[in-house]
């Protein structure tokens, strides 16, 4: 039992890590007033990019990362050209570059000849003696530099928002952009830079899926994690450290399954899959009764703003 | 902006979004003539006409199921998951035999409808009940859809003579015949449900109320129009309607329950309903282009080693540069000066 | 103090598309004098100020800012020369507090320096025009009149020293509206120019040393203190509008019953044991400023929201007491319940539907215009054309047009046309003149008095006091959810006022 407790736990953090940087991405692009549902595309790209990156750089993980972030964020300016400068729908926009983002990684994934080619990934940090303590050492001090560095960035973007003067011109494009652009700020910029922002975060997301955790790009293999991260979202009320938390919480069901498996404990191998996604129906279930769902959501968020002159 | 010219302007767009398409197939090594080529002998040959008349009608079906729940302001991203369940539940009649042969292909519809019903009855009631978000309700019911499909498919249902992951083939009275040699019979059933929705839509009182439910639900609800129940028949009919495309491919054209066959009918039941404006007749055209697109994205699959998704990418640019032109039409103000 | 104009603005001209907001109107303000600017709805007076606050462009015409020419860039550029615009919409984050508001719009420094610093700005300004202000509660916790001061004194430090009011006392109660106008004046002392834009005829003779009356986008003409109100009306409207009179009433039986309805579901404003009956034949007017529970009284009363407890009883012909208290739109209808709802775009017409149908939802479940399976397009575009004329409806190119092309007054004519249509018993009007020309307001207080002839209830819930004692025959004042006082037709104006305020 406890061999079992502390390897399941000791899985959670990089299972936790691409929802928690997807969900604090959205956070940046929502709390500015802007739906981002192109989250499952953004991550695929990031995904792809990571590992096209890593192949053709010769196996920097570094790089594969970055260009995990950049091409996230170069595929967000097509979304943030159509939602923030056109006025788009944001459902069928997102929709659009979800499906957009799909069949691109597909193509490219195929002719670049991407798919399916197996990389060594990051390595894990030693510790050195605390790296060999027993519970305490798999749990805490064996892990990849990218989980360090997650707890770091979800507390920065707390900050930035909770504590400096661009967050606050950020939420309240957010909250009431007609008041925004009375106070003098260019709601369409800050809309616009809070999309690609978020896209980095997103990006990133799925390229630790790729290069970190599977090692390997597959076409579709984000799996409907960028929708949960949506949800996760929401579930976090639009905050990061409590999204983070959230993040956990389905890595921990997510860390779960292959655990169960490997204890030799019998179960319907496809029924087992599907419960991310049932974990998602309960969290969004829990959280219609524990409140008014959306009452805390960015008051403007998915209404396109347009003031009616300045042209 | 008058109606022809908004018309123009789509179809500007349209053009737009095709010759983006055109490029990227020209970086992947499609040279523009063969392309041009592709699409004449699609359209020259009869056995590719066939084939996209027989693309057309899940098409058409999906294109509308998606239509009706947009009408009542109800995102069904869940067709594919309703598709799924369609094709599970007329698999079932089939190989448990239920019912006599000759009535069998009709049960097998009704269960696939039942079916589609049933999966997109729960992320309505959350979202009329609890106000959750059916974007994701439904979104998430296809991936779980997806896995109780494979469950089957990889276990009780897969084929004993082949062990593909396939279930073993219907017998001739549950195909959806060919009648002569080229009217697919499913594509009456498509007519039909295309009369059907025209006529709740446009002409039945139910119609009349779901436009105003759609332009402004609390007047609606203040003028006694029963909302709920509206509602609540235009998100079925859509699940209903979804889930018979998902009886029409496996009965229709592929002739037992496979892996795959409802992967990107999801999406382009949401660009056709997006294009069409959610009108049923011109959501049939529309499914029809779509269609033709569809075979020429499986012959460059064959000939050119294009993968397939091809096609997804060049509907999601067909709807980004047709949703962004939009702006054009509502703003011309800009255009002017 | 300087000798220039503060604000001068000579020749403005601004269209919307075809729309002309504003053609030929001009301005001058000097330093230290309130300065009015009067005239009915859709007289281009914010139009005007927009333009001086850096929010519209004007397509020609001259702006001078304390002597100087400019052509404003935006809101931030106007903020730059000191012109402050308080708008009726207040641009406020409700979930930020005052400082954080403030804040927004005067960035110093880092954002803890900031906060600090506003706050002490913020306090020293309130002081000085004594205010008493919470500065970290959530501005959408606060009330209409602490939000309003929040945003004078956002514009006082950004260094505002022309500020612009626009319909600054249209939400609050007669006497926050006279503290309010006596700290502007106080401003003024002090050397600031105050721009005001009322349509309010006593505010503006009370406080303002000049005024400019604007009509159908421009400048009729500018007047000095002590011009008749008459003489100012009359440039405000043009020409001589007769007000309907209301005649000798002949109310008959009791038709509505409201007893002691309880209503918990809003923060802002609860009922409180609202009693009151209606007879037939008779208007029974509710008084009361905007915000004190008008809205769910309306809500509870039209059935789309049912009371936390309470009843709602309506009386049929031949003596029957029917039950309503449940919220169920349906079974009011079927009792002869019409409303008419104060927010016209969000309750009572679907603008992207063609006229034609905004009227025959009321009538489609009858069968009237077809069965359920066929609804006939022809037979309700024949009853539309006749409710049209009926009802003098303007503007109307074809019945099929969406509804939402026609002007406030001509929609309004078309719900209550609808709504008569129903041969009600009973009517709940909320606000029904709100934002209409004066012409179309006759129109409908015409229309009221005819339905008051034939016999029917009516509940007039306004925030408009002259409306109220034009058209009713007994008067209710509403206050923190309760109506706190009745008067009949002949009440003493000062007697509601003090009531409206009375008791909080």
């Amino acid at each position: 039992m406890n061999d079992f407790l502390v390897t399941w736990i000791a899985s959670i953090p990089a299972l936790a890590l691409p929802y928690a940087l997807a969900s604090v991405g959205l956070i940046v692009s929502e709390r500015a007033g802007v739906l981002s549902l192109g989250a499952e595309g953004l991550m695929l790209v990031g995904a792809l990019a990571g590992v096209g990156a890593y192949l053709t750089t010769d196996g920097s993980a570094f790089v594969a990362i970055v260009a995990s972030m950049v091409a996230a964020g170069l595929v967000s300016v097509l979304f943030a050209v159509l939602v923030v400068w056109l006025r788009v729908n944001q459902v069928i926009a997102g929709l659009a570059l979800v499906f957009f983002c799909q069949g691109l990684t597909n193509l490219v994934g195929t002719l670049a000849d991407w798919s399916n080619r197996a990389i060594p990934g990051i390595a894990e940090l030693n510790f050195g003696f605390l790296s060999d303590l027993p519970v305490v050492g798999p749990i805490l001090f064996r892990h990849d530099v990218l989980i360090y560095l997650l707890v770091p960035v979800c507390f920065s973007v707390h900050y930035f928002l909770s504590s400096t003067t661009y967050g606050l011109k950020l939420k309240a494009v957010g909250e009431n952009p007609d008041a925004a652009d009375a106070a003098g700020i260019n709601v369409s910029r800050v809309r616009f830079w809070a999309v690609v922002a978020g896209a980095l975060l997103v990006g990133s997301a799925g390229g630790y899926l790729s290069v970190v955790s599977a090692k390997i790009w597959v076409a579709g293999m984000t799996s409907g994690r960028g929708w949960i991260a949506v949800a996760l979202v929401i579930f976090a009320r639009w905050k990061p450290v409590q999204a983070l938390a959230g993040a956990i919480l389905f890595g921990a069901v997510e860390a779960l399954i292959p655990q169960l498996n490997a204890a030799g404990v019998k179960l319907p191998q496809y029924y087992l899959l599907m419960t991310p996604y049932v974990a998602t129906f309960v969290v969004m279930i829990w959280q219609a009764f524990r409140e008014r769902s959306d009452a805390d959501g960015p008051a403007s968020l998915g209404q396109p703003y347009i003031r009616e002159e300045r042209t | 902006m008058p109606v022809w010219a908004r018309a123009l302007v789509s179809l500007a767009a349209v053009m737009f979004g095709l010759a983006v398409s055109a490029i990227i197939l020209a970086l992947a090594g499609v040279a523009p003539s063969s392309l041009v080529t592709e699409f004449g002998s699609t359209l020259a040959d009869p056995e590719s006409l066939k084939a996209v008349l027989s693309q057309s009608v899940p098409l058409i079906l999906v294109g509308i199921a998606a239509s009706v729940a947009f009408r009542a302001r109800f995102w069904n991203l869940g067709l594919e998951g309703q598709m799924i369940m369609g094709g599970i539940a007329a698999a079932a009649i089939s190989i448990h035999q239920v019912g006599a042969e000759s009535i069998r292909i009709e049960l097998m519809a009704l269960a696939a409808m039942f079916a589609g019903i049933a999966w997109i009855a729960l992320p309505m009631a959350l979202k009329y009940l609890l106000r959750i978000n059916e974007i994701i309700a439904t979104l998430l019911l296809n991936y779980i859809a997806q896995y109780a499909l494979y469950d089957l498919l990889f276990g009780a249902w897969k084929d004993p003579t082949d062990s593909f992951p396939h279930s073993g083939p219907f017998s001739a009275a549950e195909r959806l015949p060919v009648i002569g040699d080229w009217l697919q019979s499913g594509l009456l059933v498509a007519l039909l449900v295309v009369a059907a929705t025209f006529w709740l839509l446009q002409i039945s009182r139910a119609g009349f109320y779901l436009r105003f439910i759609y332009a402004n639900a609390t007047m609606a609800h203040r003028m006694g129009v029963p909302t709920g129940r509206i509602v609540a028949i235009a998100v079925l009919a859509s699940g209903a309607i979804a889930g018979l495309a998902g009886f029409v491919i496996p009965s229709g054209i592929e002739g037992r329950l496979t892996q795959g066959y409802f992967e990107g009918y999801g999406f382009s039941g949401v660009l056709i309903a997006f294009l069409a404006q959610n009108n049923p007749l011109s959501a049939s055209v529309v499914a029809i282009l779509v269609a033709i697109l569809f075979v020429v994205g499986q012959s460059l699959q064959i000939f050119y080693q294009i993968p397939f998704s091809m096609v997804q990418l060049i509907q999601a640019i067909i709807v980004m540069c047709v949703a962004g032109a939009d702006f054009f039409v509502r703003h011309r103000l800009i255009l002017q000066r | 103090m300087d000798n220039a104009l503060a604000l001068e603005m000579a020749g403005i001209r601004k269209n919307f598309g075809s729309f002309r907001a504003l053609d030929d109107a001009s301005l001058d303000v000097r330093w230290g004098e309130v300065h009015a600017i009067l005239g009915e709805n859709g007289a281009g007076k914010s139009s005007l100020m927009n333009v001086a606050a850096g929010l519209y462009s004007p397509d020609g015409g001259l702006l001078r800012i304390n002597g100087q020419a400019c052509d404003l860039t935006g809101p931030r550029d106007a903020m730059a020369r000191s012109v402050g615009m308080i708008h009726q919409h207040f641009k406020l984050v409700k979930r930020f507090s005052a400082v954080q508001n403030v804040l927004l719009a005067n960035p110093r420094g880092s954002y803890r320096q900031g906060l600090a610093e506003i706050g002490r700005e913020i306090n020293k300004h309130a002081k000085a025009l004594g205010f008493d202000l919470d500065l970290h509660r959530p501005v959408g916790l606060l009330s209409v009149a602490e939000q309003q001061r929040v945003e004078i004194i956002k514009t006082l430090v950004a260094g505002a020293r022309i500020l612009i009011l626009d319909e600054p006392t249209a939400v609050l109660t007669d006497e926050e509206g006279a503290k309010l106008l006596r700290t502007i004046s106080d401003l003024a002392q002090r050397g600031a120019a105050i721009v005001l834009v009322t349509h309010k005829l006593r505010d503006v003779q009370t406080f303002a040393d000049r005024v400019t009356v604007m009509r159908g986008g421009r400048t009729i003409a500018t007047l000095n203190r002590g011009t008749s109100s008459d003489e100012l009306a009359t440039l405000a409207v043009g020409t001589k509008i007769v007000a309907p009179q209301r005649g000798d009433g002949k109310p008959g039986v009791e038709r509505l019953i409201v007893r002691d309805l309880h209503d918990e579901s809003s923060d802002q404003s609860r009922l409180r044991q609202v009693t009151f009956t209606v007879r037939s034949g008779e208007i029974y007017g509710i008084a009361g400023v905007g915000g004190n529970g008008q809205t769910e009284l309306a809500d509870i009363l039209s059935g789309s929201r049912a009371p936390s407890s309470g009843h709602v009883e309506a009386v049929l012909p031949g003596g029957a007491r029917v039950d309503l208290s449940s919220g169920n739109p349906r079974r009011r209808i079927d009792f002869g319940f019409a409303a008419v709802p104060a927010d016209r775009q969000g309750q009572a017409i679907a603008s992207s539907v063609s006229i034609v149908d905004n009227y025959a939802i009321a009538h489609v479940h009858t069968g009237r215009f077809g069965p359920w399976w066929r609804f006939k397009r022809a037979a309700a575009r024949e009853a539309t054309s006749v409710a049209l004329r009926d009802a003098d409806v303007q503007g109307v190119r074809s019945a099929s047009q969406r509804v939402g092309l026609l002007s406030g007054g001509n929609a309004q004519k078309l719900v209550m046309a609808r709504e008569f249509s129903r041969a009600p018993k009973i009517i709940i009007v909320h606000s029904p003149s709100r934002g209409l020309d004066v012409r179309a307001c006759a129109a409908i207080h015409r229309r009221l008095l005819n339905a008051r002839e034939e016999g029917v209830a009516v509940v007039l819930i306004s925030e408009d006091l002259d409306e109220i004692l034009s058209l009713s025959d007994r008067i209710g004042v509403m206050t923190a959810g309760r109506i706190v006082a009745e008067f009949d037709a002949s009440g003493d104006r000062q007697a509601i006022g003090r009531a409206m305020v009375g008791h909080v």
